[in-house]
């Protein structure tokens, strides 16, 4: 049972919750949690690289918890989304990790950086990883309050403010979200996901099913900030240093999103129930709302925290067209927004150096002082745009074919126009940045640090893969597709040995009769 | 030779050419030249494939899962716009050496050029409708980066932003068109697409593909109504400008629409929408380009005045347009490229573009002029020059078209058209060249060094040849016509200079006596021109943007105003909407399942819950009575747990009620007494409105929920307990055995929030905060801080607490306890000695790091289920035995004990780090002045001697 490929499932968890831990006992050396966090984020690494080969060489692996057969204890389940969510993350955190070491200073750490660092990344890989809807609650719930903790690192009134709203509309998503869990517990009695997959197609959907199913859309769009709930995200990702703003804008509306793309592939139909036609208003207002929020900003972060938004819509679109095509468009939209992103935050803080100033209409003349930080801007900057041959435009690519394929013009359109404004604004920072001279004129150029340069370069090579070797990418999104559409395999890997699917109404094997339930 | 060599051995140069510049100037030439050449040399190894009618095709995968090749093909289009790309990219490669000052990064410069090369063969040559679109989007961003080549100029910027915006935007609008072509046809290979024409145009996609590829084509040829980035593109430096709007970029868009033209042409509607588009892009380029008075910007206007030409001529959608409009792109390409070079000399030397300030350069500069002026006469379509030959056979095929049933309508404007450009021309060469000399030059022109008026006369002899002896064009046009018709046999159309007295005739006579006029009468035609209305596109493209801003700024700026009570308001509002949805679906009738009788008790919990709950709307504006308020809540909600058998959860919910409401006691006192005033009425009714039914929602959600019979896993859990866990606490074994991860991630969740608290409480520690707290607490103190009394009570309960805590601990797998409830009351016991003997006592005597605490909980947690690793299990898989302990007797132990034992570590930690931190913050705002320091943890001995400690001086 406890062989090398199951023990897999555990360690991208297991690392950063140890990690946590200990650096958290460490309290009073900076020094030391840094040493630890660093190896940590390099075994993480490779322990999720190790996942991933694991799984896409045989298929969907699942454990449980305490030698407990599901349902009835707590899984954890890779399949090959799963698994490339958890690969992209760890790529991320080590990213993340080797910008912090410059960018973070003494007085974050003494408020907790590497202990709250950790633990998030525990959060999102343990929301990646569940099999079970309530365990996925409580990593939702790890990963509020580390967010919430990472939020203050950096002590000042915008830096609360932000913390403060961040912390009210999250708490109202994961409240959200708990409601949503005991309604289908309440219709289904299982909390096993693979179990749920088992039962909900043969059931009817009551209308607890159906509020349960609007509520998860509900809560997992507020963590994905989806309009018009994403009034948290602009409030409260500029005022953290950059280094956990990259790691929110890279991994924390992603994992509402996977959860999304989980439960409505997995438990519930997009079809029915007016589901898709509102995600797919959704989607469409989101693009809209987002690139539309960040045409008046004129701070690097706040026009980034603002594309975060917009680039959600295009996720949700696939899940609005609910094609296997649109569903793998939308996985390969994740991975390679999950990296762009979060590189164009790391570059806003080398901007924010290089220029003494994040505010565009102070900066400028990067071009001349910083070719270098050009070439590498523009790899994740016409990324996001969708600018081919980089991994945005497959991206993009494959969303519109989807919609244009099922025939849903008006919104392939607004994926376009919002393209197109995406550029635009993108080329703003570009001539506001690096072609316009300076307005403070500065004698000698600031370096620009190593650590900063290496995980830009590292995330740009990602991006340059991704777009330029396309091919094994998309192969691996509908591999993805397959599992999420057909959940046999899913099923199978949680439930070996397949025992007869479980109506409702009919009693778990191994229990007394109930028929007054727990009341007594 | 492989066809993607040529199209890569640009890029290479692109990324050599920058390298290079170290070795100078020559060098960095040289090696871009080198790349063109060598690309050139491959292609002409073409030239005798491509003539004898072969169509050679090579295909490399690239994403094969999106269908998209590396797949390029040669046929006579594809070489003749290759030959035009090179071949001018050659001649404008030595023209920028020598035009380039020194300080202009001439790297970087060639780098762009030769990636836009690069992306344009591309265009040419690609034979996978995705490839075309990767290289079509290419030319987009590298034209913006030549353009913007300036960087210190604003308008190079902005120029260079519209051309990105305008073209970057069609190309959006191609990529859908493509891909609605490619399932119209069914394969994405355009070798393939264009002999598809029956099944494409029969196809329902056929009309939306179209429109969306012919806004890709005209935003990139810079069509009526889309013309305006092209002339704001000429503060590109003149190289630039003559390679992108002579023979390539703004090509590109004819090339589209020639190489789909067996797809695409035919219809009707392709007829009404491009030849038109084509004849008003074709007259009114001219006409505006009559009063120009910048050099380059006549020229860019005559350029968006002859792509209208080939764009009508096209749009006929006859064979026989189409070989004229190949002609002209061959013609356009020699005289316009010249004639762009020649508008560089001019600044070069003269130091300006203006006519105004221009004249007389012939006897200054006599071969560069004598050029020009033989390129401008080829433009006005004057005879034995190239631009007469195709101008003559576009009038004459315009007699032949009849539009909206009006025969006029097409040669009117045609003649229009050509008349307008006979103006534009001689008034180019009439001010600017021929006339007196001015007295004074902004600088003293004279004839450039050979390397740059070389390239022109080059133009210019092809220029002359083709207008003496026409049949030289005539294998080039045949090959591309065929191309691009998909056929062998061509329509009947002679090269000649005299075809006899036809309707053509007279009209390129009208037009050139016109035109002639017209520039006599310059000055009086320039005043009336002054007084029409002149609609600026800068001006309105700039509009727009703001527009779109002003749009955005009000949707931004109306909600994120920063007001969480409507941030709160609106998803809430959101999530009722959607729960309407829900609703109104129907199907809405509660489960089966029997009612249980009513009581008395219940009935006074819940209206006691229901009248606090209410009465907390009211009197939220004290948050003291708010907080007390709201654990009558909370008590009632664990007498509800005991009503419904859940000791446990009754246990846990009452302690947590009491830390929660003691830590806010504390917290309560660094807040301000009473909230903030409320809103406006109206605005509180409707939050009001919102949250009542967002309850009802929840209530109904509840009761229906409740009402169903379902089974579910807690029946195995219950079964399981003892013989699986063993424990008869179900409860506790649910907890730390069949969902113990859960537990798990919870004391991570509790750890995180203590250092969360600890983060976030210690800004309160210094700076603005610090001082308001110092001013609001000290009037707060009551009489006597420390009672005796409670002080007495404390230090007894301590120790009993401690033990009934151990008790609960050890009980909890069988009984009602277990390590939460047995932490909270430890940590209850412990709060009690810091609010009876105060903070700097009991601190001073706490021999526990709270941090480390946490630490050691969530490690000991996750070591147990490590541990089940060396017994070969799944992680936190617990085993159980049963021990004799003396005087106790017979106790079975779990290894969920040690489990539990994290989860209690954890829980007195994060109690105990909340409260520091609470208290530490009141301790130290009472002091002034306000300490600035770095902060020293509560629990740091060294810090300690710092404070003065009135409770050790009492005790002692």
């Amino acid at each position: 049972m406890a062989d090398a490929a199951t023990l897999l499932v555990l360690w991208p968890v297991l690392i950063p919750i140890a990690t946590a831990a200990l650096t958290a006992a460490l309290w009073r050396s900076p020094a030391a949690q840094r040493w630890v966090g660093m190896a940590s984020l390099m075994l993480l690494l490779a322990a999720s690289l190790a996942l991933t080969y694991v799984v896409a060489t045989e298929g969907v692996v699942a454990k449980q918890f305490g030698d407990w057969a599901a349902p009835f204890g707590i899984t954890f389940v890779a399949d090959p989304l799963s698994a490339a969510m958890i690969a992209i993350s760890g790529v991320l955190a080590f990213a993340v990790g080797i910008f912090a070491l410059s960018d973070i200073r003494p007085r974050h750490e003494r408020n907790g950086f590497h202990p709250l660092f950790h633990g998030l990344m525990a959060g999102v890989n343990g929301a990646f990883l569940t099999g079970d809807i309530f365990n996925l609650y409580v990593w939702f719930e790890v990963m509020l309050i580390t967010t919430l903790g990472l939020l203050v690192v950096q002590r000042g009134r915008a830096q609360i403010d932000g913390a403060l709203k961040y912390a009210a509309m999250n708490l109202f998503g994961t409240i959200l979200f708990l409601i949503a869990v005991a309604l289908l517990y309440g219709a289904t009695g299982t909390l096993n996901m693979a179990d749920l997959a088992r039962i909900l197609p043969g059931m009817e959907m009551s209308p607890g099913l159906t509020a349960s199913a609007l509520l998860f859309l509900a809560a997992f769009g507020i963590k994905a900030g989806v309009f018009p709930l994403f009034f948290w995200l602009p409030a409260s990702y500029h005022t953290a240093p950059i280094a956990i703003a990259a790691l929110f804008a890279g991994l924390l509306t992603k994992v509402g999103v996977y959860a999304a793309f989980r439960v409505f592939t997995l438990l519930f139909e997009m079809e029915g129930g007016g589901l898709r036609e509102i995600v797919a208003v959704v989607a469409a207002l989101t693009m809209i709302t987002g690139v539309f929020g960040a045409a008046i900003q004129w701070n690097v972060r706040r026009i980034l925290s603002f594309h975060i938004i917009s680039q959600i819509g295009y996720m949700l679109m696939g899940l609005a067209i609910a094609t296997p095509v649109a569903i793998a468009g939308a996985v390969f939209y994740i991975v390679h927004h999950i990296i762009v992103k979060a590189n164009l935050f790391l570059l806003a803080g080398a901007i924010r150096k290089a220029a003494g100033t994040d505010d565009l209409r102070k900066a400028g003349g990067l071009l001349k002082s910083h070719p270098w930080l050009a070439v590498l801007f523009l790899i994740p900057a016409l990324s996001l745009a969708g600018l081919p041959p980089l991994s945005g435009f497959w991206a993009k690519f494959l969303v519109i074919d989807a919609s244009l394929r099922e025939e849903v013009w008006w919104l392939a359109a607004v994926a376009l126009l919002v393209g197109a404004l995406t550029l635009f604004s993108m080329s703003k920072i570009w001539m506001e940045a690096f072609w316009k001279k300076p307005v403070l004129v500065r004698a000698t150029p600031r370096r620009v640090p190593v650590a900063f340069v290496a995980p830009i370069v590292l995330l740009g090579a990602v991006t340059l893969t991704i777009g330029l070797f396309a091919d094994p990418f998309v192969e691996y999104a509908r591999t993805a597709t397959a599992v999420l559409v057909d959940p046999a395999d899913y099923i199978a890997a949680v439930f070996p040995e397949e025992g007869p699917v479980q109506a409702a109404g009919t009693a778990y094997p191994g229990t007394a009769n109930h028929s007054q339930g727990a009341v007594e | 030779m492989s066809i993607a060599l040529i199209v890569f051995l640009p890029l290479l140069g692109a990324l050599l050419a920058p390298l290079a510049i170290r070795y100078g100037r020559n060098a960095c030439a040289a090696t871009a030249g080198a790349a063109s050449l060598a690309a050139f040399a491959l292609l002409m190894s073409h030239l005798p494939g491509v003539y004898a009618g072969e169509v050679v095709r090579q295909e490399a995968a690239w994403i094969p899962q999106l269908g998209l090749s590396f797949a390029f093909f040669v046929d006579g289009l594809g070489f003749f716009f290759a030959t035009l790309i090179l071949g001018i990219g050659l001649l404008i490669i030595v023209y920028a050496r020598y035009y380039l000052a020194r300080q202009d990064p001439m790297g970087r410069f060639y780098a762009y050029l030769l990636l836009f090369q690069s992306a344009m063969l591309g265009i040419a040559l690609s034979d996978n409708a995705l490839i075309f679109l990767v290289f079509w989007e290419m030319t987009s961003l590298s034209s913006f980066l030549l353009i913007g080549y300036w960087r210190h100029l604003p308008e190079g910027r902005q120029g260079a932003r519209m051309a990105l915006a305008v073209t970057g935007g069609g190309g959006l609008a191609l990529i859908a068109g493509m891909l609605l072509l490619g399932e119209a046809a069914g394969t994405y290979a355009i070798s393939e697409i264009i002999q598809r024409g029956e099944i494409i145009q029969a196809s329902p996609l056929y009309v939306p593909a179209l429109l969306l590829i012919l806004v890709g084509a005209f935003t990139k040829s810079a069509q009526f109504p889309f013309h305006f980035w092209l002339p704001h593109a000429m503060a590109a430096p003149t190289p630039v400008s003559a390679y992108l709007h002579s023979a390539t970029m703004v090509k590109a868009g004819v090339f589209l629409l020639a190489r789909f033209w067996p797809a695409l042409a035919g219809t009707d509607i392709w007829f009404l929408i491009v030849t038109p588009v084509g004849l008003v892009t074709m007259v009114i380029g001219a006409f505006i380009a009559i009063f120009k008075h910048d050099l380059k910007a006549l020229l860019a206007y005559s350029t968006v005045s002859n792509l209208g030409m080939m764009t009508m001529l096209l749009g006929f959608g006859t064979p026989l347009g189409v070989v004229i409009a190949m002609f002209q792109v061959l013609n356009h390409a020699t005289f316009k490229a010249a004639l762009f070079m020649s508008a560089g000399i001019v600044d070069h030397e003269a130091g300006t573009r203006d006519i105004r300030k221009l004249g007389g350069l012939i006897r200054l500069m006599p071969i560069a002029s004598v050029l020009a002026l033989i390129a401008a006469a080829s433009m006005a379509g004057l005879p034995l020059l190239n631009g007469f030959l195709s101008k003559e056979m576009m009038l004459e095929a315009a007699v032949h078209t009849e539009i909206a049933g009006i025969p006029y309508l097409v040669p009117t404007l045609a003649t229009l058209g050509a008349l307008f450009s006979v103006a534009y021309s001689l008034r180019l060469a009439w001010f600017g060249y021929l006339g007196p000399t001015r007295e004074s030059y902004p600088h003293h022109p004279h004839d450039p060094p050979a390397g740059m008026w070389g390239p022109v006369a080059l133009l210019v002899g092809l220029v002359v040849a083709i207008g003496l002896v026409p049949p030289i064009a005539g294998p080039v046009l045949a090959r591309t016509s065929m191309a691009v018709l998909q056929t062998d046999t061509l329509p009947y159309y002679s090269l000649a200079i005299w075809h006899g007295v036809t309707p053509a005739l007279f009209m390129s006579i009208t037009a050139i006596v016109v035109g002639a006029t017209m520039v006599a009468l310059y000055r009086s035609l320039s005043t009336a021109h002054a007084a029409l209305p002149h609609p600026e596109a800068k001006a309105m493209f700039d509009r727009t943007i703001a527009a779109i801003v002003a749009l955005a700024r009000g949707v931004t700026g109306r909600t994120q105003t920063g007001s969480l009570q409507l941030y709160a308001g609106i998803i809430v509002a959101a999530i009722v909407a959607v729960g309407l949805v829900a609703f109104l679906q129907g199907g809405h009738a509660p489960g089966a399942r029997e009612m249980l009788p009513v009581n008395t008790p219940a009935i006074v919990a819940w209206a006691v819950l229901i009248a606090v709950s209410g009465v907390v709307v009211f009197a939220h504006v004290s948050r003291l009575i708010t907080l007390v308020l709201t654990s009558v809540v909370g008590l009632i909600v664990s007498v509800a747990f005991l009503q419904f058998s859940a000791p446990d959860l009754a246990l846990t919910q009452i302690s947590v009620e009491v830390v929660t409401t003691i830590l806010l006691l504390l917290a309560l006192n660094l807040l301000p007494r009473r909230s903030e005033p409320e809103r406006s009425a109206a605005a509180r009714w409707g939050s009001g409105a919102i949250a009542v039914v967002a309850g009802l929602g929840v209530a109904y959600l509840a009761y229906a929920v409740m009402t169903r019979d379902v089974s579910s896993i807690s029946e195995y859990h219950v079964a399981l307990s003892k013989p699986g866990g063993g424990g008869t606490n179900i409860v506790n074994v649910i907890l730390v055995d069949f969902r113990g991860f859960d537990t798990f991630g919870e004391i991570i969740v509790l750890g995180i929030a203590a250092l969360a608290i600890f983060a976030m409480l210690d800004s309160a520690l210094r700076g603005a905060s610090a001082r308001r707290l110092a001013e609001m607490l000290p009037s707060r103190r009551s009489g006597d801080a420390h009672p005796m009394p409670l002080v007495v009570a404390t230090r007894v309960i301590l120790p009993l607490a401690i033990t009934v805590g151990v008790f609960i601990f050890l009980r909890g797998h069988n009984q009602p306890g277990g390590g939460f409830i047995a932490g909270l009351v430890v940590a209850i016991a412990l709060i009690m000695q810091y609010i009876a003997s105060g903070y700097d006592w009991a601190a001073a005597r706490a021999r526990y790091n709270p941090h480390a605490m946490i630490g050691a909980g969530v490690l000991i947690a996750g070591a147990t289920g490590l541990g089940s690793f060396f017994f070969g299990a799944p992680f936190l898989t617990s085993s159980y035995d049963y021990f004799h302990i003396p005087l106790v007797g017979e106790v079975e132990l779990a290894t969920a004990i040690a489990f539990d034992l994290g989860v209690f570590l954890t829980v007195v930690g994060v109690v105990l780090l909340a409260l520091f931190q609470i208290s530490r913050v009141e301790h130290k705002a009472d002091r002034t002045p306000v300490p600035a320091g770095p902060y020293e943890p509560p629990y740091d001995r060294q810090a300690a001697p710092r404070v003065v400690e009135p409770a050790r001086d009492k005790e002692a």
